[in-house]
């Protein structure tokens, strides 16, 4: 066909000229935010800087946004390594809360074991629930042909129930209001870089875990094959690549980031499993993962700036009683805004 | 004796991005006449067309109908003033009758119902009329290829068009169909309806053609009566200073005979008695060949009649009863993995669905299959360094129009996509090759490129199972043709008995008498 030989394609290689359509975005996205914030009478300068400068300006805020970027990168690895092989992974919050459970699980009932033994079996745990609750809609879509956005998202209501069982029956503890478990034991918390405001060591485990997986999808083979399945599965099956086995590994291994989010968030931060923990890390994880498309190498940085937002939302409402589902606004018109930029580039 | 001019294109120009496609362009075309529009890929004949019928706007110039400058907006526009187009993929819906497909969005009685009668009258009288019979109220999926287009082309005679235009007709017919095709041409323009004739394919427009325009990247090159021109002269305006006539072995043979004719002993591969598919979906009956080291073994075939089952058969991709040989192993059992790293290369036919990652880079593109390979990796991990390298040399040596190697593949247009399946195959040497339809949509200088490299690993002992629906290509390449129909064997040619109506005669479902 003669006019498809006539299609161009302009070098568009330069770090800024890829930037910028997000520069873009967020600079839109503030503008419109801004006009909502000057509507409901706030001022409008002074919001913009708590938004973004609290997690930077305060030691304390600086270690809330650090706090906040753990689990956001792994619900983010959670959509997006499935997303490589173009599978949609809904259900990191499933993944999360499972994991937490086994964590909390593991830390109640080995209590004793030295921390050596037991963070490390805390976190094994995590990770297999999570790739659990991720490997029953994986399984159904290699069996059954089964939507996974679906089944991830249906996958979540059901943790609901089982967190609620496991924080009101099991291990109730019966001095909270809430629905949340007694604590694990003290040799199942993960040891601490900065004691007060306190910081625990999962940030170093999730920049391992983010690294190891851009490695596997960038450097490696079977990264190769998650990359061509997702680009055209027909296309690699033709070439010899088991797709329908990738994908089940695909979502697995999303479950696995999603579980050990959940195990992250109780050996390190809450040391107890509380029913709505899981907050909004789902929601986010995604824009994480859509912002960075499917450069595993730009999703800390992304994770960063979301961390950073969302730390800066809830001073918003500490301090200036900005209603903090404005700022869930602010994020999501970033998203959308980003979204049109990708559409106006490819004018 | 000058004859009328019915439609007049006028300096067209038209631009995508900073891509040139149409260079004031001229075009007139006269009544009664067949008009051939020859041209390479990316010559611009579809461009041109795609102005003339509505689908694209001019950058400048203008369409003169009967004299009279028309606006074309829409293919509505141009059908209402009289232009009517049948495209390479046919716009049908298989599951309606002839008549519906062909009265689908024109005005028609429809209340208090639909009344088809009348529609089915006149397609009955246009079919007699133009030599095109075909019964109105056959599903279309039933049809073969050849009906299927006369419905198209009935579909533009029922809205009453001047001017039809046939964008590479003959693509999918056989032999027997294209002559009629050319017969029933004859009689719509002795009866005053012009044609426009596209296509690549030389011998098809000195076959039919009374005058005969070339467009060569964009630009008018010449337009010349049928009898004024030799076929050398056509080539050399199609093709210009890119190829050098005289050493192509598109159109010089006497080198390339030896060449074929010098195959080895050892069997490289053997298919005995292979069923494919199971139940409704067999798509090959009980197919046996034998294919050895240095051998071209040419498979024609309309399109559909089981090419494509054949090769994903031998493949692994679908299941098989029978054996195949690889080289003496039987790997009819094996995964497809396991199959392709027995030294195999394969240039699928739709290459969008099946061998393309429109999101990936060119890179990446060019090592699936390959990669967990040396030199591309060591198994477990990508070689990035090699992987990169390699990709540019390929880039360069089949020429793939691209920014590089890490640019998106999505952005490659259709004969550069090709190139990237070609130099795939062609990366890393192999024993043999299977490869369907290679050259569709590739220039002639690129086609010679394929061909040569193909002769190349010939020599080299690489056996090639071809499959192709261009019996040009596969007279010129292959040792021996079998013919496929409906999944079957109906007989095969040894090279020096080729015959284009015994081999249509085969594509139609009649066997080789012994």
């Amino acid at each position: 066909m003669s006019e498809t030989a006539l299609t161009s394609s302009k070098p568009k290689n330069s770090l800024l000229s890829q930037a910028l359509p997000y520069i873009l975005a967020v600079l839109a996205a503030f503008l419109a935010t801004g006009i909502f914030l000057w509507l409901a009478g706030f001022d409008v300068l002074r919001a913009y800087q708590t938004i973004l400068f609290t997690s930077l300006s305060s030691r304390n805020g600086f270690i809330q946004t650090l706090l906040k970027f753990v689990p956001l990168v792994l619900t983010a690895l959670a959509f997006t390594i499935p997303s490589k092989a173009n599978k949609f992974n809904i259900g990191s919050e499933g993944q999360l809360l499972l994991g937490a459970t086994g964590a909390v699980a593991v830390g109640i009932l080995f209590a004793d074991l030295p921390s050596i033994i037991l963070i490390p079996l805390c976190l094994l745990a995590g990770i297999i629930c999570g790739g659990f609750w991720a490997l029953v809609p994986a399984w159904l879509l290699y069996r059954f042909g089964i939507n996974e956005i679906l089944s991830t998202v249906l996958m979540n209501f059901i943790s609901f129930q089982v967190i609620d069982y496991v924080a009101t029956e099991i291990w109730r503890d019966p001095l909270a209001g809430h629905p949340t478990t007694i604590a694990i034991g003290e040799n199942a918390e993960l040891p601490l870089l900065v004691s007060s405001p306190p910081l625990h060591s999962g940030i170093i485990i999730v920049l391992i875990v983010a690294a190891l997986v851009y490695f596997y999808t960038d450097y490696t083979s079977a990264g190769y094959e998650l990359v061509a399945t997702g680009s055209n599965a027909k296309a690699a099956k033709v070439y010899g690549i088991n797709t329908r086995v990738l994908f089940v590994l695909a979502l697995v291994l999303g479950g696995a980031m999603g579980g050990l989010a959940g195990a992250i968030e109780v050996t390190g931060n809450h040391h107890r499993l509380i029913e709505g923990m899981q907050s909004n890390f789902l929601p986010l994880g995604i824009i994480i993962g859509l912002l960075s498309r499917g450069n595993h190498a730009a999703i800390p940085f992304v994770a960063f700036f979301i961390a950073v937002l969302e730390v800066g939302a809830s001073a918003l409402q500490r301090t200036m009683f900005i209603p903090v589902e404005l700022v869930f606004i602010v994020e999501a018109l970033i998203l959308i805004f980003v979204l049109l930029s990708d559409f106006v580039r490819r004018k | 004796m000058p004859k009328d001019i019915v439609l007049e294109m006028q300096n067209v120009s038209k631009r995508f991005g900073s891509v040139i496609a149409l260079d004031d362009v001229n075009l007139s075309i006269q009544k009664g006449e067949v008009h051939g529009l020859l041209g390479g890929n990316g010559a611009g004949k579809t461009t041109l067309m795609n102005v003339l019928y509505g689908l694209y706007q001019s950058d400048a110039g203008q369409v003169r109908l009967g004299g009279e400058p028309i606006s074309v907006h829409s293919p509505k526009d141009a059908i209402n003033s009289g232009i009517g187009m049948v495209h390479q993929r046919f716009l049908q819906i298989n599951r309606f009758t002839v008549t519906e497909n062909i009265v689908l969005g024109t005005d028609l009685q429809n209340w208090p119902r639909l009344n088809l009668d009348t529609a089915k009258e006149k397609i009955n009288e246009l079919g007699e009329r133009f030599g095109l019979p075909v019964d109105p109220d056959a599903i279309l999926s039933d049809l073969p290829m050849g009906v299927r287009q006369r419905v198209e082309i009935l579909k533009a005679l029922y809205r009453g068009v001047q001017v039809l235009v046939l964008d590479e007709p003959t693509t999918n017919l056989t032999p027997q169909e294209v002559d009629a095709l050319f017969e029933s041409l004859r009689v719509m323009v002795d009866d005053g309806l012009s044609v426009i004739f596209i296509t690549h394919k030389l011998r098809e427009v000195l076959e039919v053609c009374d005058r005969i325009t070339v467009l060569r990247h964009g630009k008018n090159v010449l337009t010349m009566e049928r009898e004024d021109a030799s076929e050398e002269a056509f080539v050399t305006a199609m093709v210009g200073s890119d190829l050098d006539v005289e050493s192509s072995i598109i159109f010089s043979s006497e080198q390339l005979e030896k060449t074929i004719g010098d195959v080895g002993q050892d069997t490289i591969l053997e298919v005995a008695d292979l069923t494919v598919g199971e139940g409704e979906l067999v798509g090959v009956k009980s197919c046996s060949l034998t294919l050895h080291a240095g051998e071209i073994l040419g498979v024609a075939g309309v399109s559909g009649n089981g090419q494509l089952e054949l090769i994903e058969g031998i493949l692994g991709l679908r299941p098989v009863h029978g054996s195949v040989l690889m080289q003496g192993t039987d790997v009819s059992t094996l995964e497809t993995h396991e199959i392709l790293k027995n030294s195999v290369a394969y240039v699928p036919e739709d290459r969008w669905q099946d061998g393309f990652l429109p999101t990936a880079n060119v890179a990446q593109n060019l090592i699936l299959g390959l990669h967990r390979q040396a030199p591309y990796s060591d198994g477990r991990l990508l070689q990035r360094h090699t992987i990169l390298d390699r990709s540019n040399q390929l880039i360069e040596e089949f020429n793939i129009k691209t920014p590089g190697a890490q640019d998106t593949a999505g952005n490659l247009s259709g004969g550069n996509i090709q190139r990237v399946m070609l130099a795939r195959a062609f990366s890393l040497p192999v024993d043999l090759l299977l490869i369907h339809n290679p050259t569709r949509g590739l220039d002639i200088p690129s086609m010679e490129f394929v061909y040569k490299k193909i002769l190349e690993r010939k020599q080299e002992g690489m056996a090639t199972l071809l499959i192709s629906e261009n019996l040009d290509e596969l007279f010129l390449l292959s040792n021996r043709i079998m013919v496929l129909c409906n999944g079957e064997q109906m007989g095969e040619l040894q090279r020096g008995s080729y015959d284009k109506y015994a081999v249509g005669r085969m594509m139609s479902g009649v066997r080789q008498s012994e």
